[in-house]
């Protein structure tokens, strides 16, 4: 009886529910929300790629070797392992904004894994690239010590043959 | 004797909050044997926690094991990899891991009230618990930073630390629940519609309980006292914070819901302690060593023990992990429970079981 006349009373109290697209939902100020990236600070250690749990960021590299960051907000968990390895502070941050839906024009899956993929064979070239030109100059190191060594023994030697 | 006829509950079902599937051999209404069937969610976690993921980022996978008690998977294996690591975590990350579990208890145990409610055919106390039960979820998501994914205990501490202001809102909050807890304990105990659906059904005896391996506030239910924060003090310092051990002795739906309950007030005052004498330290432990040997921990997950176990190689990733659910070692016991019961009082029975196959099947 307690309970039924509790729920007539019901009927002229005010709803505890909120009209969320009309009105704003409880967010706390720490929020876990969007990653932000300052391109200025980071000093491309890769380590917040390293650490993320479900693989949101990678760097890409170009054959000159910049590295450029890319985030999949989609992917992302916002556990902010990225910002606790991050060495630099300020360089990768948490922000208290929710992400926004993702559209179907984003192609945030498909696209994403297509980016992934050639993020990390863009880095593969640059470093077969920079093993090559490595393996270049050290090539031609060996080769003008060689000639260098020549040139000494050609210039040392009619002393020895005078002599 | 009757004529004998099979009724499936599930895998889908409109009373059901998770793919089970519960066959029923029926006897004029009257369950006389039932066949559960769990494994329909299997994702294969624990496998990729040995091959895909390295040993740091396994605590946000097997979070991932479960929306309800994230915190206790998360928090477990933490513990069983700062045992393969050997290191001591920080005295204030203790705390705050012993805080988060027990916020998560309370929006467990709140939620699972509110199914039986609804599974027992009063929709208004479902909205009512519900109602109750949004404070905990902005409470958590203050202290977290998120409703469901907790992502806050890491191997090594916690991710983040307590404000000031949110302690003093938990407080606050808290506070304001406890006269809706004694209301909702006045309906639970004492509505008259709910016992005839509560009272009597779905009873486990101490000795089956003992026998079957219950866990959980379905053991305490039926009196039998087993609760892994009453048994383990080296991780997590419960006893410090005032736990007390709840324990009921009929062993029916209802007592599975005052059971339910009464741990809330101690919940609350776990919490209260916990805010009140919150140690100051560092909240991580930073460490180089890569994990090795083998570990197991035991944890009071809000459904019953939760039990971890780890190997390492000295590598990046981890060699074997492997995780026991509470409600994988009630399911034989949910079998028997039903068996005497009417057909029609299934579904709040299995509510009250408070099933979590997501943990079970992984």
């Amino acid at each position: 009886m307690k309970t039924f006349l509790k729920t007539i009373g019901n009927v002229f109290k005010k709803p505890v529910t909120t009209k969320y697209p009309f009105e704003k939902t409880f967010i706390p100020d720490d929020y876990r929300g969007l990653i932000g990236f300052d391109e200025n600070l980071c000093i491309w250690c890769r380590r917040c790629e390293m650490v993320c749990p479900p693989g949101a960021i990678v760097f890409s590299q170009d054959m000159e070797g910049k590295q450029t960051y890319h985030f999949n907000r989609a992917v992302c968990i916002y556990c902010g392992e990225c910002v606790r390895a991050c060495p630099k502070e300020g360089a990768i941050f948490q922000t208290a904004e929710p992400a926004p839906c993702a559209l179907k024009a984003e192609n945030i899956n498909n696209g994403w894994n297509k980016l992934y993929t050639d993020a990390l064979a863009s880095r593969e070239l640059y470093a077969a690239e920079k093993k090559r030109k490595a393996a270049e100059k050290a090539a031609a190191d060996k080769m003008a010590a060689a000639k260098k060594e020549e040139e000494n023994k050609t210039g040392i030697d009619p002393d020895i043959i005078a002599g | 004797m009757g004529r004998q006829y099979e009724i499936p509950i599930g895998a889908q079902h409109i009373s059901l909050l998770e793919p089970l599937h519960f066959k029923f051999t029926t006897e004029n209404e009257k369950i006389v044997k039932t066949d559960a069937n769990v494994y329909y969610v299997h994702r294969g976690i624990e496998q990729a926690c040995c091959s895909k993921f390295k040993f740091r980022q396994v605590s946000f996978v097997v979070g991932r094991v479960c929306g309800l008690c994230s915190i206790s998977h998360t928090t477990a294996y933490s513990q069983v990899a700062e045992k393969l690591l050997k290191i001591e975590i920080p005295l204030r990350a203790k705390y705050l891991r012993m805080l988060v579990i027990e916020l998560d208890r309370i929006h467990s145990h709140l939620l699972c009230l509110s199914h039986v409610a609804e599974n027992s055919g009063f929709e208004a106390l479902f909205m009512k618990t519900m109602q109750y039960r949004e404070f905990s979820m902005e409470l958590l998501e203050a202290v977290c930073g998120n409703r469901i994914q907790y992502d806050f205990s890491i191997v090594g501490g916690v991710a983040r630390d307590l404000k000031p202001q949110v302690a003093q809102s938990i407080m606050e909050r808290l506070k304001k629940f406890v006269p809706q807890l004694d209301e909702l304990m006045d309906i639970y105990k004492n509505n008259w519609t709910l016992s005839l659906k509560n009272k009597g059904a779905g009873a486990i005896t101490k000795e089956d309980a003992m026998r079957l391996n219950v866990v959980g506030p379905f053991a305490r239910a039926a009196g039998l006292a087993v609760d892994v924060r009453n048994e383990t003090e080296d991780l997590l310092p419960w006893k410090e914070v005032g736990f007390e051990m709840v324990t009921e002795t009929t062993g029916d739906v209802y007592a599975r819901n005052i059971v339910r309950l009464r741990e809330l007030y101690v919940s609350i005052r776990i919490i209260e302690n916990i805010i009140n004498g919150l140690p100051e330290s560092a909240l991580i432990t930073e460490t180089k060593a890569f994990p090795d040997g083998e570990a197991t921990v035991r944890l009071e997950a809000p459904r019953g023990e939760l039990f971890y176990y780890a190997k390492g190689n000295k590598t990046q990733v981890l060699e074997r992990l492997k995780i026991k659910a509470p409600t994988f070692s009630n399911v034989a016991a949910m079998t028997e429970a039903f068996t005497g019961n009417e057909y029609g009082s299934a579904p709040a029975i299995i509510a009250s079981y408070d099933p979590c196959l997501s943990c079970t099947a992984r």
